[in-house]
Order: structure tokens, then C-alpha cells, then sequence
């Protein structure tokens, strides 16, 4: 794990557009436990050793969360990210379409998974969870998987949150 | 002794939580697993929700450190709005298990469960001031519409009397509950 939070790589702020010095920028890192404990829950969901669940697929996960959340500067980040590792980009294409059915079988369930999540969680059931196991995915990655997809829509929360924020003080300043 | 709210699938009283698939046999669990359980909540050794994301204890650790941040954190945003945020939060979402544990929380902090009983009945309407039907509001549209967002909204939260330093711990509590809520809404389920 990182012992080390490095302000200048932090993804919220840059999506969120808080320039450092900001008033918004100072008002969240008051709160630098947080912005630390999220920056590292986006390293650990992202660490590329993490077993049975490729970073290819969780960056589609992510950017198919974002795509149907209309958060676009956070598409964009996940969507350059699978460009970065050379990840198929019909795929990429498909899924920043929302268009999921054209997907192998494995990430297909992984992408169901997602949209209940993302768009409405009370329909999760216990059969909607199985569906994973079924389709070759363990325990340990179905942990991954959920606390992923869960994570997502924090940050996408966060982000328009804190966006918001700056456009708020941005304007009064003017 | 708290008063019995139910209303609309919701509750007030104290449930459990039942995991879907496997848990981690605390007998099982590494050296790493058992710090991030005592690091996490103070029973969750015993919670079924605890030793299933226990699988993956890293993200735990993280996962832990930014909710318990948020929750606990000194200063800011009153504890008990924050409580009001997350119960609100976890009625829109249908969380019925986060709604219960959160509503009693509010009540332990603000010696009062007016508003849980508003919330549970009817959220768009709830909140016995000005400044709580703004944190509610704010609370319901960011769940639902976070691609919807506007400085309008945030102003509306300082019309009321929140700081800048109040609206980010809001906003925090807000997003930190629509992570919580999927977690037990698609791993398992309420009992009792």
C-alpha cells in the first residue's frame, strides 16, 4: 500500500477542477483524511495486482458507471486510462455508447452488475449476485467488483459536489 | 427509550445483516484482515457485512478511514445533520438496514425523532426548519440527479446558514452513503 498521499496526482481535485489555492480547493483539503482515505480507495480498487478481475475490465466498469451517470469528465479520465493500457477501443467505443451487449460473457455480467448498482440499487437481489459467481468470478472479486462500482458513485457524487463548489466561489470572486 | 417509528418498509428499530455469499471465518483471517476489522468498527468481527469486505482488506482499510472520516470527524457539519444526511440518503436509495442504523444515530445525537419520522413518511416534504429541509433537499438531489448538480443548489445551503466548511461535509455525507447503501443493498440483506 501507498504511505503517501501525493496532493499533485489527486483525481477528484483535477476532475472536479479545484486548482490548488482555490477557496474550494482550501475548504476540502481542511478535510485531508478524507480526500487521502478516497484518493487510496481509488489506488487500491486500481492496483494492478489485484487478482481474477483485470484492470481492463474494471476500468470498462468504471467508465460504463460513469457513461450512465452523465458524469463526463470522469468517463473521459476512466476512457483515457484504458487508452493508456491499449485496451481494445471498439470495446471502449461500445460501453462509452452504454452498449454492453456485444461483450464477452464474463465482463457482459460484470456490466449487468454495474447498471443495477449504478441505476437502481434496491433491485439488486441475492439471484442478481450469483450471477457473478456463475460466471467465474470468486468471492474475493465480487468483493472488488461491488466495492468498485460503489466507490464510483461516491466519487461521482463527490466530484459534481465539489465542481459545483468551485463554480459557486469561482462566480462570487468575479 | 427510543419511541418505535414505522413507516413506508422503514424502521427505526435495530436489525441485522445477513451476507448473499461466503464470509471470511474470522479462524481464517490473516494478521492483515483482523487490524483492518478492529480499525473499521468496533463489532466488526461479529458483522457479517465487515468479514464479507474483509475479502479484500486493503480496500477496506481505505473504505473505513474515508467513512469513519466523514461520520466522525470533529468540527464542521453538526454529527447529528450529517446522521440526518445519511438516513435521508438511505430512504431514497431504499436502504432499509443504513436507514434504521442511521436514524438511531440521529436520535442518540439530537435527543429528538421528528424528522426521522418526516423522512421515513415522505423525504421531499421532510425537515422541522428552513436549514433541515435545505440539508434534505440537497441530501435528495445529489443521490438521485448527480449529474444534475448546480451552484444554486449549494447556495440555497448557505441561504440557511451553512459554511463552505458545513456544504463539504454534507456533500461528503451525502456520497459517502451512496457507496454504503449499494454495498448492502446488493451483498446481502436485513433480518430480524
Amino acid at each position: 500500500m501507498t504511505d503517501t498521499y501525493d496532493l499533485s496526482t489527486d483525481i477528484v481535485d483535477r476532475i472536479a477542477g479545484l486548482t490548488p489555492g482555490s477557496a474550494a480547493y482550501l475548504t476540502r483539503h481542511k478535510r485531508d483524511k478524507v480526500a487521502a482515505a478516497t484518493q487510496r480507495s481509488s489506488d487500491a480498487l486500481f492496483d494492478p495486482a489485484l487478482p481474477d478481475l483485470s484492470l481492463s475490465d474494471r476500468l470498462l466498469v468504471a467508465l460504463y458507471a460513469c457513461t450512465l451517470s452523465n458524469a463526463p469528465a470522469l468517463a473521459t479520465h476512466y476512457a483515457e486510462r484504458l487508452a493508456s493500457i491499449n485496451a481494445d477501443r471498439a470495446v471502449i467505443d461500445q460501453i462509452a455508447q452504454g452498449s454492453i451487449d456485444a461483450q464477452e460473457p464474463r465482463l457482459r455480467a460484470m456490466l449487468i452488475f454495474t447498471r443495477t448498482l449504478i441505476q437502481s440499487p434496491i433491485d439488486g437481489d441475492k439471484t442478481a449476485l450469483e450471477q457473478l459467481p456463475a460466471a467465474g468470478i470468486p468471492t474475493p472479486a465480487v468483493v472488488a467488483l461491488a466495492q468498485l462500482i460503489a466507490f464510483l458513485s461516491y466519487q461521482i457524487r463527490l466530484t459534481a459536489g465539489l465542481r459545483a463548489l468551485q463554480v459557486l466561489n469561482a462566480t462570487e470572486a468575479a | 427509550m427510543s419511541r418505535l417509528i414505522e413507516a413506508q418498509g422503514f424502521t427505526n428499530r435495530v436489525l441485522g445483516w445477513d451476507a448473499w455469499l461466503d464470509v471470511v471465518a474470522l479462524a481464517d483471517a490473516s494478521p492483515e484482515q483482523i487490524t483492518v476489522l478492529e480499525e473499521s468498527h468496533p463489532k466488526a468481527k461479529e458483522s457479517d457485512y465487515y468479514l464479507f469486505l474483509v475479502h479484500q482488506p486493503e480496500i477496506l482499510r481505505q473504505r473505513s478511514a474515508a467513512f469513519n472520516a466523514i461520520m466522525y470527524a470533529p468540527g464542521g457539519l453538526p454529527r447529528a445533520e450529517r446522521e440526518l444526511a445519511s438516513t435521508v440518503v438511505s430512504r431514497v436509495n431504499g436502504c432499509v438496514y443504513c436507514a434504521s442504523v442511521h436514524a438511531q444515530r440521529f436520535e442518540q445525537l439530537a435527543k429528538r425523532d421528528d424528522v426521522i419520522e418526516q423522512v421515513f413518511n415522505d423525504p421531499a416534504t421532510a425537515g422541522t426548519s428552513p436549514r433541515e429541509k435545505a440539508i434534505v433537499l440537497a441530501s435528495i438531489d445529489l443521490t438521485l440527479m448527480p449529474g444534475q448538480v448546480e451552484p444554486a443548489q449549494l447556495r440555497a445551503l448557505r441561504e440557511v446558514g451553512l459554511s463552505d466548511d458545513e456544504i463539504l461535509d454534507l456533500i461528503h455525507s451525502i456520497a459517502i452513503f451512496a457507496w454504503a447503501n449499494r454495498l448492502m443493498l446488493n451483498l446481502g440483506e436485513p433480518v430480524g
